[in-house]
């Protein structure tokens, strides 16, 4: 006799017709486990426009309290006295170092926060803390007038909310580590109003592929952060620029030079701030008084050239725009590289993107006026070899050139430089590699993967990438509960067990589907009347390349994992958790 | 393969006004009239999955129709058989004491539609008018045969 409580006909039926309607819905609108992963990159877009909005207010907050003006960093600088210039950044570097002391008690002991990180070599986990007392600091660098991009903490704290998203959802190692990914592209879109290098900025360089399944998610989510961003701000192109025009096919010749130069430039710039690191390192000064003496370095230049100061964005815009001569630009151009060494060296959180934009754009306008002075035809233009500089440079440091080329094209909306701004970006990065074996990012995550012993990553298994206690019913489910599971959750298999957990088989939406109208059958089916016996499954110690052919030919988005000693249901696994998890590891195979 | 309605007009087996005991008499009883026919591969474990399934759950659709089923390795295509018990029935479980019709389905384990669509077809062929009454009243198998047959047409 069954033991089985029936549900009374009444409310089978009523489930029966929400089924059916789900179904209906599920056909007409069914998003897959990929459109649904873009709806949460979407969110995690928007979230890191808005994260972006404020963490810039609460730069130029900090900014204000410490000068008493609102203006740029700059010209700030240039209003204040001698002393200030010295001792705002000063006071900046003792307030970060005190920062980062004091929250030390706060963020138990976890002191990896890099976004980077967390996604090639981590699990995709930032913890909030840690990343918040960082940013922080980075906000009394930055305010201070360090030179120094307030990029890079923007962009980590994108990421830190993207990831503290997934962790609440739950989501799996790989699933979050694209979350995190699709957190920083948002950043970068929402910091440079630039979408599409904001995805290949992260595909190219952290993820290190740009296949779709990456790809897409961080695409949908920087164009929510860019959007978020115009809509909340007044955010144009980054750059404004007079137009430029490619005179004459001769003045291809010294953008390949430009190329060369440049590429050679680049990894001595990265060389530079390595070294700096060294030598602040080799004083034996505390965290404290080694930011403060990067900005005592800052502040003193500042006295003689407040262009140090900043990220270098207003330089850029002058020297773009034909307002700076070149005098006095290698003055600037020299400090900046000083200011920056030590206020990186020092170990002041902040970005060196920006930096290096700057360190582009004066090498090609120097380059760019020499050439003129010499060959007028050669360089018409030296503001033009200034934009193509600073793609140029980029390529070379992030060994990047696609998103060096597309990010100079969203920043400037210039199209007349993309024959010369390709050309030498490839230039400058063939270059530098054969120089330098390291990129600016690369150095700091193969020193961070080597710091990490034993970094939680898949190791290929599927026990790793397993979700345990999938949707399930036992064996003797009545239609009734079968209906319902299928309603609460999105699945289309539902896997069935025994009294003793032991896998049977599963339960199929898309056999029962012509039946949900039938009352009757509701009332005489359970599980094990229409359960699929040989419904694939994979053990836990299988590889993924295993699982991968569990999933070919077959229209199934999960496989249950199952010991193959007891025959148990141990989980599930995702076949997007298998795909991310092989789009990393092929590209770990070939970095 | 036959057709569910096809299967419906022309069940392998009929047995009318036969008594039983119990539920497994009953089941066992409908079972021997079709064990040798055409499909049914091993009679014997072919009983054991009908028992066995309606000890899991009930079989029942009404409360005087059982449809004691299983989906078996022991049958190579679908088989079907119809029976009318003699009064007052026989029970099935607490809420099916006076069960009058039972529809005896045994379907390849693999073939999960075909189970759905015999006992969908089934439960459409019995709501039609007047079918339920004329098989409780039908005096032969022909009869018998000739209810369901307007049952699926209907």
């Amino acid at each position: 006799m069954s033991v089985m409580p029936q549900l009374p006909k009444p409310l089978t039926e009523r489930l029966l017709r929400l089924l059916r309607w789900r179904v209906w819905v599920q056909e007409k609108l069914q998003p897959t486990e990929w459109q649904i992963t873009l709806l949460w990159a979407a969110l995690a877009g928007f979230l890191g426009a808005m994260v972006s909005l404020l963490f810039t207010a609460l730069t130029e907050g900090i900014h204000e309290l410490l000068t008493g003006y609102d203006s740029g960093v700059v010209e700030t600088m240039r209003q204040l006295p001698w002393w200030a210039r010295v001792l705002v950044p000063a006071g900046g570097g003792l307030l970060a170092g005190l920062t980062l002391l004091l929250g030390r008690r706060i963020t138990r002991g976890r002191s990896s926060t890099d976004y980077m990180e967390a996604i090639v070599i981590g699990t995709g986990e930032l913890p909030v803390r840690a990343s918040l007392v960082k940013s922080a600091a980075a906000l009394f660098s930055i305010g201070s007038g360090g030179s120094i991009g307030r990029e890079g903490p923007l962009v980590q704290l994108a990421a830190v909310v993207a990831s503290a998203i997934g962790r609440w959802r739950k989501f799996s190692p790989p699933q979050l580590r694209l979350l995190v990914a699709c957190g920083a592209a948002a950043g970068i879109a929402s910091a440079y109003n630039a979408p599409i290098a904001g995805s290949f900025f992260v595909a190219e360089i952290i993820l290190g592929t740009i296949a779709m399944e990456s790809l897409g998610p961080l695409a949908v989510s920087a164009v929510v952060a860019a959007l978020t961003m115009r809509v909340l701000t007044d955010a144009q192109q980054l750059y404004r620029v007079p137009e430029f025009h490619l005179h004459s096919p001769w003045e291809m010749g010294p953008y390949v030079v430009l190329g060369l130069l440049v590429g050679t430039l680049a990894p001595w710039f990265l060389r530079s701030l390595r070294r700096a690191e060294q030598w602040f390192m080799t004083t034996k000064l505390p965290p404290i008084a080694r930011l403060v003496l990067g900005g005592i370095i800052v502040g003193d230049l500042a006295i003689f050239v407040p262009e140090v100061c900043g990220n270098g964005y207003t330089v850029v815009v002058d020297i773009l725009n034909g307002k700076i001569f070149w005098e006095a630009l290698i003055l600037i151009f020299l400090a900046k590289w000083v200011a920056t060494a030590s206020s990186v060296g020092s170990g002041a959180p902040g970005g060196v993107f920006t930096p290096a934009l700057f360190m582009g754009a004066s090498a090609g306008y120097l380059f760019g006026t020499a050439v003129h002075h010499v060959w007028p035809q050669g360089a018409v233009d030296p503001q033009a070899f200034a934009l193509v500089g600073m793609g140029a440079f980029l390529s070379a440091a992030s060994y990047a050139p696609i998103m060096a080329v597309i990010m100079l094209f969203e920043m400037t909306l210039s199209y007349d430089i993309i024959l010369p701004l390709m050309l030498c970006s490839v230039i400058a990065y063939y270059t530098a590699k054969g120089l330098e074996g390291q990129s600016l990012y690369s150095e700091a995550l193969r020193r961070k993967s080597a710091e990490t012993p034993q970094p939680e990553m898949p190791t290929g298994r599927v026990r790793d990438l397993m979700k345990v206690a999938p949707p399930q019913v036992k064996n003797t489910a009545p239609f009734a509960e079968l209906a319902r599971m299928f309603l609460s959750v999105r699945v289309n298999n539902i896997y069935v067990v025994s009294a003793g957990e032991r896998f049977l088989g599963a339960v199929s939406l898309h056999d029962i589907k012509p039946y949900l109208g039938d009352a009757d059958l509701a009332s005489l089916v359970i599980a094990s009347d229409v359960l699929r016996e040989d419904f694939p499954r994979i053990g836990p110690d299988e590889t993924l390349a295993d699982a991968l052919n569990g999933f070919l030919n077959r229209p199934i988005e999960r496989l249950p994992v199952v010991d193959p000693a007891t025959g148990k249901l141990l989980g599930s696994l995702a076949k997007t958790d298998l795909l991310l998890a092989l789009v990393e590891t092929t590209k770990k195979k070939t970095a | 393969m036959e057709s569910p309605t096809e299967l419906i007009a022309q069940p392998s087996a009929v047995l009318l006004d036969f008594s039983a005991a119990s539920r497994e008499a009953a089941i066992r009883t409908l079972h021997g009239s079709i064990q040798t026919a055409p499909g049914v591969r091993d009679a014997e474990r072919f009983l054991f999955d009908l028992l066995e399934r309606a000890m899991l759950s009930s079989v029942c659709i009404a409360p005087a129709i059982a449809m004691p089923h299983a989906r078996t390795d022991s049958v190579d295509q679908v088989v079907f058989a119809a029976a009318r018990l003699a009064e007052p029935g026989v029970a099935f479980d607490s809420e099916h004491p006076k069960v009058r019709l039972m529809f005896l389905i045994g379907t390849p384990r693999q073939h999960v539609d075909a189970y759905l669509q015999l006992v969908a077809a089934l439960s459409r062929t019995l709501k039609a008018d007047g079918v339920l009454a004329g098989l409780l009243s039908a005096r032969n198998k022909e009869e018998f045969r000739g209810w369901l047959t307007r049952g699926v047409k209907a």
